[in-house]
């Protein structure tokens, strides 16, 4: 190391450090990429909707993936055929055949069903669509399902909300895990012995059998939006043993730290011995452990709902749409509905491989 | 002879309507083949004189287990002349059920305690406990010759006696059944059971009931059985064993004695003890009079049946049926999985939980898995009916709402059924109201098909318009008129019988939107569908109209007139049921009329019958009591896979409530070719 690195590298922040650590974690970096991704998609779900997610058509259902042609003899001219669909009077088979005559002229930013772009802005404006095309015509790039839906747009809208319940899920084991693991950590103990306990019944329920019982246990007669919240809430009741853990482990090792024994002989407060001092020494450990925990949380999302035992429809999240593909037509006659299996393998794999970075970067002088 | 017969009976009920039917799209596939079944030989002189026997049984009898079979049969012995050709014995017939509560599986297989059953049209009636029956002029007083020497499966006789012991102590016993069969009044006059002799009945009523022998061959409360009518907590049926159960009656035994064997049983009282010893489901022990009897309960993994060895049925060379040794039905988690298993092959004989929008698979697989796909078009107007509760009260606003004919009429017409039929119908259902195929007498003909059952959203709003749902949110949904908050109502889907009703419901609050309806789909198990439907706590329920075809025997899913029916309103029902002692009157003056009607007819003959039953569809559909979707398809057990070794399989069975599909194919008769 030349003397002029060495230099900065003894200035640095602890976040340059961090940062310039994780750098060097190329899996880690490019994860970062797919889970920014991801989150764009979920913040822009309506947006890159082309058709709308709910809209059934029985007259388009189990349409295969559909290719966009980007040439014509008129140079370039992205365009999907008009389908024409056909039943087999002996077998009964639906199969499409593209119409040649019928050119549907695929644009960027055209019109469509309106949504609310953040929740706020009311619009109709969507990344991409067809142009003229009859009621019900559309490119399908992933194909349709059953009631005819297009599976592009219901991916688009699963993805927010599947990512959204593994961060509110993972916020909540935040704060229960730091809450509960601090006061253990610091206080000791009776404190300490009944919630470790607490945490060790918790974690030793299998957790697919209790997870069960939760969600059965949540009354039929609730809204979509209720069961969606009390998902999260179950999912994170797990979630933040693992978390407590973690910061008991830290309070208990900085609690005999010079630096904290120094601050408490200059008279400092609990308060400010906790959230000065001893917080930020071990906020990265938290920060990783988080990244960690969410694939876990989305996993669990998508296992209750392929189960169904989580969300229901009309909500749409990955374990949805993986639960519609649930059946025999789907595996025989229309297995691109399976391709909600991808994103959720991506961002786990993306939120494990960057966690690992993180925790890595974390410690930079390790 | 017989088959000539059949030929002249073609022209009425179903099997006419077979022919007149329009059900062009299933046709063409060569899949739906001819209605038809084994003739019973009433002719003394064609009864078999020697009688063979399965070789389990005769096994038995040389082990001394059990008597020879000469002893075993009736000396009138029902003579069942096999479809095709006399078969062998042996095999197991293998079959898919979705739990305890599927207990119609089993109870459809046995159906071979009905005191009358029907041809395999569905309108004629054929002898079966009874060996033939007769109605006075007047139609007060109808007389059942029973077999003379039926017995039970543990081989005790059956005689009048048995039927006695079920009229007088357990039917007036209100711990037992706490409501009348309204089946056994006529016109609102309860009847009585009289024994004439050993093994003759009669029944007698103040006033004519020509309708009364089919009601016996119904799956009514007196048509039923005893395996389907002394199950699931029921004790209808018109008999019972009661060398078997008296001794569990407070009659004979002090209620000490029975209460310390409820506890010790594990029940809390003698009622619940009774009711779990009589249902051939749960207890082995129970005797039964049908082909095969219950080996391994429905509580368990395998649901298990074996031969009866006493079953009354030889064929024409004399070998007592049935052919095949044991149904084994295998527990699957959901229809889903039935529907897989079948794919696979699995399965033997299966029309049950068989999803019609998976038949492009079913038919590519036929080879592989060494089965063949039949086709059975029903001939009730609609296999998906949503019935609003009209005596919903959990939610007084909606309860408003439901009891409302305009707000039912405008559900109705906001549903685009082209698109519920293409997609879960193979677009070759028929879209339309609930009412029967139009070949069929009952039929009000086709304009009642269409009546308030075509896609008019435009209509739609208006009608709610015009009851005050006026107000809507931003997203266009209206707004309650009690405390402006959105309206959501709730269409309850069991999750049984058909693996797509969870969608098609989705499919239709999709619909309603564009009437501004907010819909909330529940699905939920079959029991607690059950149990809050018999408490009238769905808002709309989700459920089929099968064996309305033939309104009298199946009223329940027409009008509120079945205490045991669950969907409309359970308080109208019981009210009907019990003469007015409990539940409700409905208030609603077309629901009195069409109550009146039903009472009607049973006095009536079976050409003035058709004609109310005509009126009593036309107030239905006016009301919409029923909201039609699409039917008169394959989808409600109408899709069968076959073992290509299973033979005497009739090309095309009647899928009825009263058929007691798959009973009306004979399966006694199937056997396993090797």
């Amino acid at each position: 190391m030349s003397a002029t690195a060495e230099a900065r590298f003894a200035e640095a922040t602890q976040l340059q450090l961090t940062w310039w650590r994780f750098r060097r974690h190329k899996l880690a970096v490019a994860s970062l990429f797919v889970i920014a991704l991801f989150y764009l998609i979920a913040i822009f779900a309506d947006f890159l909707a082309a058709t709308d997610p709910h809209a059934t058509d029985a007259r388009r259902s189990f349409i295969p993936p559909q290719g966009i042609h980007f040439f014509d003899d008129s140079g370039f001219n992205p365009h999907v055929y008009g389908l024409r669909g056909v039943r087999d009077p002996r077998t009964f088979q639906l199969t499409y055949a593209p119409d040649p005559a019928r050119k549907l002229p695929v644009r960027l930013f055209v019109r469509g069903f309106t949504y609310d772009l953040f929740g706020l802005i009311e619009t109709d404006i969507h990344l991409f669509g067809v142009v003229g095309g009859r009621p019900g015509e559309s490119a399908f790039l992933l194909g349709t399902d059953q009631l005819g839906r297009d599976l592009f747009s219901r991916l688009m809208v699963a993805t927010r909300i599947s990512l959204v319940i593994g961060l509110a899920g993972v916020t909540l084991s935040l704060f229960l895990g730091v809450l509960l693991g601090g006061i253990s950590g610091l206080y000791g103990g009776w404190v300490d012995t009944l919630i470790q306990r607490l945490i060790e019944l918790l974690r030793s329920v299998p957790t697919i059998p209790l997870w069960m019982g939760l969600a059965a246990a949540l009354p039929r007669t609730w809204s979509v939006l209720q069961v969606y919240f009390a998902i999260t809430l179950i999912i994170s009741l797990i979630g933040w043993t693992e978390l407590a853990r973690v910061v008991r482990g830290r309070f208990l090792a900085l609690r005999e730290e010079d630096f904290v024994i120094a601050a408490e002989l200059s008279g400092a407060s609990q308060g400010r011995i906790i959230f000065r001092h001893m917080l930020p020494s071990f906020a990265s450990h938290i920060i990783a452990a988080t990244s960690l925990a969410l694939p876990a949380m989305i996993i669990s999302e998508t296992s209750l709902s392929f189960l169904g035992l989580g969300l229901r429809p009309p909500a749409i999240s990955w374990g949805i749409l993986l639960q519609d593909a649930q059946n025999i037509q789907v595996l025989a006659n229309a297995p691109w509905l399976l391709m909600p299996a991808i994103p959720v393998t991506l961002i786990i794999l993306a939120f494990n491989f960057f966690g690992d970075g993180l925790r890595d970067a974390a410690d930079p002088y390790g | 002879m017989r088959r000539r017969e059949m030929g002249v009976l073609a022209f009425t009920g179903l099997a006419g309507a077979a022919t007149a039917q329009t059900a062009g799209g299933f046709r063409d596939s060569g899949l739906v083949g001819r209605l038809e079944g084994p003739n019973i030989i009433t002719d003394p002189a064609r009864r078999p004189t020697q009688f063979k026997e399965a070789p389990m049984l005769a096994e038995q009898v040389r082990a001394g287990r059990l008597p020879p079979v000469e002893q075993r049969l009736p000396q009138d012995v029902m003579v069942v002349e096999p479809l095709r050709s006399v078969g062998k014995y042996g095999g197991t017939w293998r079959r898919g059920f979705i739990g305890p509560s599927d207990g119609e599986n089993g109870n459809r297989i046995m159906s071979a305690d009905k005191p009358l059953f029907f041809d395999p049209s569905g309108t004629e009636l054929r002898p079966q406990l009874a060996k033939g029956f007769e109605v006075s002029a007047d139609g007060k007083r109808t007389t059942l010759h029973l077999r003379r020497g039926l017995k039970w499966s543990d081989g005790t006789p059956h005689t009048a006696d048995d039927w006695m012991f079920w009229f007088n102590d357990l039917y007036t016993n209100r711990d037992l059944v706490p409501a009348p069969a309204p089946e056994l009044s006529s016109n609102g006059k309860p009847g009585r059971m009289v024994k004439v002799d050993e093994a003759t009945i009669a029944f007698e009523f103040d006033e004519p009931y020509y309708l009364f022998p089919m009601l016996l061959a119904g799956d009514t409360l007196v048509g039923g059985g005893q395996t389907r009518l002394q199950s699931n907590g029921q004790t209808y049926a018109l008999y019972a064993p009661a060398h078997y159960l008296s001794r569990y009656l407070p009659k004979n035994t002090p209620v000490e004695t029975l209460t310390a064997q409820a506890r010790a049983a594990g029940f809390n009282n003698w009622v619940q003890h009774f009711k779990f010893l009589s249902d051939w489901q749960l207890n082995k022990d129970v005797p039964t009079l049908c082909a095969w009897r219950m080996v391994q309960p429905i509580n368990t993994q395998l649901w298990v049946l074996e031969r009866n060895p006493y079953f009354y049925a030889v064929d024409t060379e004399g070998q007592q049926l049935p052919y095949i040794d044991r149904v084994q039905m295998t527990l699957a988690e959901n229809p889903e999985v039935v529907n897989l298993r079948a794919v696979a092959g699995e399965y033997d004989y299966q029309e049950r939980f068989m999803d019609l929008g998976k038949l492009p698979v079913f038919i590519e697989n036929q080879q592989r898995s060494h089965y063949k796909v039949h086709l059975d078009p029903g001939f009730n107007g609609a296999d998906s009916v949503l019935f609003p509760t009209l005596t919903y009260t959990e939610d007084a606003e909606i309860g408003d709402l439901l009891r409302k004919v305009e707000f039912r009429r405008a559900l109705a017409l906001g549903i685009d059924r082209d698109q519920l039929n293409e997609a879960f119908w193979l677009g070759l259902g028929t879209p339309g109201s609930t009412i029967p195929d139009e070949s069929l007498p009952e039929s009000p003909g086709g304009e009642w098909r269409q009546k308030w059952s075509t896609h008019d959203p435009a209509q739609a709003n208006r009608l709610l318009d015009a009851i005050g749902l006026t107000r809507k949110d931003r997203e266009g949904f209206r707004l309650r008129r009690d405390n402006g908050q959105r309206l959501r109502i709730e269409i309850a889907v069991g999750q049984t019988l058909s693996a797509t009703w969870p969608q098609q419901a989705e499919m239709i609050s999709q619909h309603w939107r564009d009437i501004g309806i907010a819909t909330d789909v529940k699905v939920m198990e079959r029991s607690l569908w059950y149990t809050r439907a018999y408490g009238d706590k769905h808002q709309i329920a989700l459920w089929t109209n099968n064996g309305t075809e033939s309104l009298y025997l199946y009223p329940r899913y027409v009008l509120p007139v079945d205490p045991i029916g669950g969907v409309i309103s359970n308080v109208y029902a019981a009210w009907f049921a019990s003469n007015g002692e409990r539940g409700s009157e409905p208030p609603d003056p077309e629901m009195r009329r069409a109550f009146a009607l039903m009472r009607a007819a049973t006095g009536q003959q079976k050409a003035e019958r058709d004609a109310t039953a005509k009126e009593v569809w036309k107030i239905a559909v006016d009301q919409q009591w029923g909201i039609g979707l699409v039917g008169l398809s394959p989808a409600f057990m109408g899709v069968r896979v076959v073992n290509e070794r299973l033979e005497n399989v009739p090309g095309r069975t009647g899928i009825s409530q009263h058929c007691r599909t798959p009973w009306g194919g004979h399966p006694e008769q199937w056997y396993f070719k090797t």
